[in-house]
C-alpha cells in the first residue's frame, strides 16, 4: 500500500506533462517544405549512455568534420552522470571548428535548418517530468502529410515518430536544439545577437580562425552590430594584426560610444603599439564607462598596467588615426 | 587488441594536444573577450566576471569527482564561455545529462510500462 504512493505521483505528473500540441501541418508556415529527409546523414549506433557523443558525431560528420563518437566521448561524457551535458556538446562543437547555433524554442527554426540541409540535434525527455530519461537524438526530416518526425536515434538508424509525440518529448526536454554551422554560414532566420554570441564562444575557446570567419559573416549581414566589430577586433588582436584590430575597435566605438569593453581593448592595443598618451586617454574613458558594471575590475586592471608604463622608446605604431573622444 | 591499444594511444594524444591548446586559450591579458562583454551587459553587476574564476575551479573539482579524466578536464573547460561555466557550476549535479539513464525498480517499473503502453512516455521505444 505504502509503495503505491510514488507510482500515483509519477502517473499524475506524467499526465500533466501531456500538453496538446498541433499536428505538424497546422504549425508549418506557408513557404515551408511539406516534407524533407536528409537521408545522406550518417548514422552511429550509440553505445550504452553514449547518445551525446553519437548525436554530436552525426552532426559534425554531416558538416564535414572527420570524427567518430569514440573520439568525441572523452570530450563530453561524464561518467558520474552517465551522460553528457548540453553546454559540453556546445563546447566540443567549437573545438572541432564548427559554430554551434542554438535554435529558438519553436519548431520553425528546426524546419528551416532541415531545409538548409543541416540535421538538428535535440534533447528529449523520454520519461516523465519527475522521472526524466534524457536522450539526445538527431532530427533528419519530417513528413507533414503523414504527420511524422524522422530521427536518427539510439540504435535505430531511421525512426518515424508521430509528430506530436516527438514535440512532447522535446518540450519536456526544455526545447533544446542546435545545429553545427561552418563558420561563415549564417542561416536566413538567424538573429544578430544570438549569432554574435555564438561567434564569441568560438573566440573564447581560442578558435580564432573560425571566430574570424563567423564575425566577418556577421558584419556582412549586420554591419551595424557593434559587438561583431568588437569580436573581429579581438580576434585580429589575438592574431597580432594591430591595424585590423584598431580599425575594428574604432568601428565598434563609433556604433556604441558607451561600450567600455571596446574602449578598454583599444587602450590596451594602443599601449602595446607604443601610443602611451592616447592609451591613457582611452583607458580613462573606459574606466568612467565601466563604473558600476561587471567590467569595472577588468578595466581597472588595464588602467593600472597602462599607468605604470614608462615612456616608450619608439613612437606610436598605429599611425594618424582619429581616436574617439 | 592491437587496434584497441592504438586507438587508446590516439585518444591520449589528441587529449594532450587539446590540453596544450586549452592552455593558450585563456584571454590575452588586458583585452576583454566578447563573451565577457556580453555577459557583463546581461548581468549588470560584477558577479559574472568576478566569479568566473571561482566557477572554473568549482567545475574542475566537480568534473574530477564525477569521474572525468583529469587529463582532459582543462581542455573541456577551455571550450566554454564564462557564463556557461557559471551555469555549469550552479547545476552540474542536476542539469539534464542526455544518456538514457534510468534507475528504477519494482512497482515504478510496472507503472512505466503502463504509461508507455498508453502513450504517455517513450522510454522503451528508441532501441
Amino acid at each position: 500500500m505504502k509503495r503505491s504512493a510514488p507510482a500515483v505521483a509519477a502517473l499524475a505528473v506524467a499526465l500533466t506533462g501531456c500538453a496538446a500540441s498541433p499536428p505538424l501541418a497546422e504549425g508549418l508556415s506557408r513557404d515551408a517544405l511539406r516534407s524533407i529527409e536528409l537521408s545522406a546523414t550518417p548514422f552511429y549506433p550509440q553505445e550504452e549512455y553514449q547518445c551525446g557523443p553519437a548525436a554530436l558525431a552525426t552532426l559534425l560528420r554531416a558538416s564535414g568534420v572527420d570524427v567518430a563518437p569514440e573520439g568525441i566521448a572523452p570530450e563530453v561524457f561524464i561518467p558520474g552522470r552517465r551522460g553528457s551535458l548540453q553546454v559540453e556538446l556546445i563546447g566540443a562543437t567549437r573545438r572541432h571548428g564548427r559554430l554551434p547555433y542554438v535554435l529558438s524554442a519553436t519548431a520553425d527554426e528546426m524546419v528551416a535548418e532541415l531545409a538548409a540541409g543541416r540535421p538538428v540535434l535535440v534533447l528529449q525527455n523520454l520519461g516523465a517530468e519527475s522521472l526524466p530519461v534524457w536522450h539526445y537524438a538527431v532530427l533528419i526530416g519530417y513528413d507533414a502529410g503523414r504527420n511524422v518526425a524522422i530521427l536518427r536515434t539510439g540504435r535505430t538508424e531511421r525512426q518515424e515518430v508521430h509528430w506530436q509525440r516527438f514535440a512532447k518529448t522535446w518540450h519536456r526536454g526544455g526545447r533544446f536544439a542546435f545545429t553545427t554551422l561552418v563558420p561563415g554560414e549564417v542561416p536566413p532566420h538567424a538573429e544578430a545577437s544570438r549569432y554574435v554570441e555564438a561567434a564569441a564562444g568560438l573566440e573564447s575557446a581560442g578558435e580564432h580562425r573560425s571566430a574570424a570567419a563567423a564575425y566577418d559573416a556577421a558584419i556582412t549581414r549586420w554591419p551595424n552590430e557593434s559587438r561583431a566589430w568588437l569580436g573581429r577586433g579581438n580576434v585580429a588582436y589575438a592574431e597580432g594584426d594591430r591595424n585590423a584590430a584598431a580599425d575594428a575597435y574604432l568601428r565598434a566605438i563609433l556604433l556604441a560610444p558607451e561600450d567600455a569593453a571596446a574602449r578598454n581593448n583599444l587602450a590596451q592595443l594602443l599601449a602595446d603599439a607604443g601610443c602611451a598618451d592616447e592609451a591613457r586617454n582611452q583607458v580613462d574613458r573606459a574606466t568612467r564607462l565601466a563604473e558600476g558594471t561587471g567590467l569595472a575590475p577588468a578595466v581597472a586592471e588595464t588602467r593600472a598596467t597602462i599607468k605604470s608604463m614608462g615612456k616608450p622608446a619608439t613612437g606610436c605604431a598605429l599611425g594618424d588615426r582619429a581616436w574617439p573622444d | 587488441m592491437r587496434t584497441e591499444r592504438f586507438r587508446r594511444a590516439c585518444v591520449a594524444l589528441v587529449s594532450l594536444s587539446l590540453l596544450s591548446l586549452g592552455m593558450q586559450a585563456p584571454a590575452v591579458a588586458g583585452v576583454i573577450g566578447t563573451s565577457e562583454a556580453i555577459a557583463a551587459a546581461q548581468d549588470d553587476g560584477p558577479r559574472a566576471v568576478v566569479e568566473a574564476t571561482l566557477a572554473r575551479d568549482d567545475v574542475r573539482a566537480k568534473f574530477v569527482e564525477l569521474g572525468v579524466d583529469a587529463a582532459v578536464v582543462e581542455s573541456r573547460l577551455a571550450a566554454l564561455t564564462e557564463s556557461e561555466l557559471q551555469t555549469l557550476a550552479d547545476q552540474i549535479g542536476e542539469a539534464p545529462a542526455g544518456g538514457d539513464f534510468l534507475a528504477v525498480v519494482g512497482v515504478v517499473f510496472v507503472v512505466l510500462i503502463i504509461l508507455e503502453l498508453t502513450g504517455v512516455i517513450d522510454i522503451f521505444k528508441k532501441a
